[in-house]
């Protein structure tokens, strides 16, 4: 499925050892978003949603695997918890990639169709901007500028 | 800051080329959340976040970016940031697929996190989650052996 090695240390889905963080994400169609994760930024599918739209689907991009599925109500290990897809104009937490060249990245993927809220913009320790999934997702698409993580500690 | 490796591709924070992907939190309070995450998963702080900078935790294959939120910027014109408003209703969240399941609910939750249940057996996987201190949930999951990988 694809290994990672951070200090020499080997990532997989599934794990042999330890653990490996991945991202889930609530979508309304599986394949939908397999597409546009594999379309834009050439992620690998990893498992396929094989038996209907519960069975989630696995795809590796990077150094990380996004797990699609398509959320409900509370189950026996989160009691209350609903998962649902998002508010678009409220978000907590998103995929957040960092990349070397944001000129090129935004060209590239605005190009495989992924839609931007605005195009690369200036700001302190960065350029950045926000590609728009299809079921709202935010994703930040962000170049550090030179010396931003030299700082001490 | 770190490298990753992924089919004998390296990966970088930040990149020198192409790209690494981080996760993103709003969160209430970034030495609070700093300290969460290295305590419980030995984490590694690899930007403290002083100044204007958010905090980078390396864990496991990935990062987070801690951040307090905040209403719209002009390259997200229309978005608000805000911790979790209702720790009952989430879109995503982090996975934590896990080789271990027993020994990680007891390692984590002697470290200080807080699990809703016990593991569950559930098709395909054993399976728990952790409220992080802003009440996110991060899932810990097995999957068992039979469970097909495309």
């Amino acid at each position: 499925m694809g290994e990672v090695q951070v200090d020499q240390t080997d990532y997989q889905i599934p794990p042999q050892q330890g653990f490996t963080v991945a991202l889930f994400l609530t979508v309304t169609d599986i394949e939908r978003s397999v597409q546009f994760y594999q379309t834009v930024f050439g992620a690998k599918v990893t498992r396929k949603s094989l038996k209907g739209p519960d069975d989630p689907a696995y795809v590796q991009i990077a150094n990380t695997w996004l797990i699609f599925n398509p959320g409900g109500g509370p189950t026996p290990d989160k009691p209350g918890v609903t998962l649902q897809i998002p508010d678009p104009s409220v978000i907590s937490s998103f995929m957040n990639l960092r990349v070397a060249d944001i000129a090129a990245c935004y060209a590239l993927w605005r190009s495989r169709g992924a839609e931007f809220l605005t195009e690369p913009k200036e700001k302190y320790g960065e350029t950045r901007c926000y590609i728009r999934d299809p079921d709202g997702y935010i994703i930040e698409v962000g170049q550090s500028k030179p010396g931003f993580f030299e700082q001490p500690g | 800051m770190d490298e990753v490796q992924v089919d004998r591709k390296n990966y970088q924070m930040p990149p020198v080329e192409g790209i690494t992907i981080a996760h993103f939190l709003t969160v209430a309070d970034l030495k609070r959340s700093a300290e969460f995450y290295a305590t419980v998963f030995g984490g590694e702080i690899v930007s403290t976040g002083d100044g204007d900078a958010p905090p980078y935790i390396k864990i496991a294959n990935t990062w987070l970016i801690l951040n307090v939120g905040g209403g719209p910027t002009p390259d997200k014109p229309t978005v608000t940031l805000r911790t979790p408003p209702d720790p009952n209703e989430f879109s995503s969240f982090m996975n934590i697929r896990v080789a271990d399941i027993q020994a990680c609910y007891k390692l984590w939750k002697s470290r200080g996190a807080t699990f809703l249940t016990e593991p569950l057996d559930k098709y395909g996987e054993t399976r728990c989650y952790i409220r992080d201190p802003d009440g996110y949930i991060i899932e810990v999951g097995q999957s068992k052996p039979g469970f097909k990988y495309g």
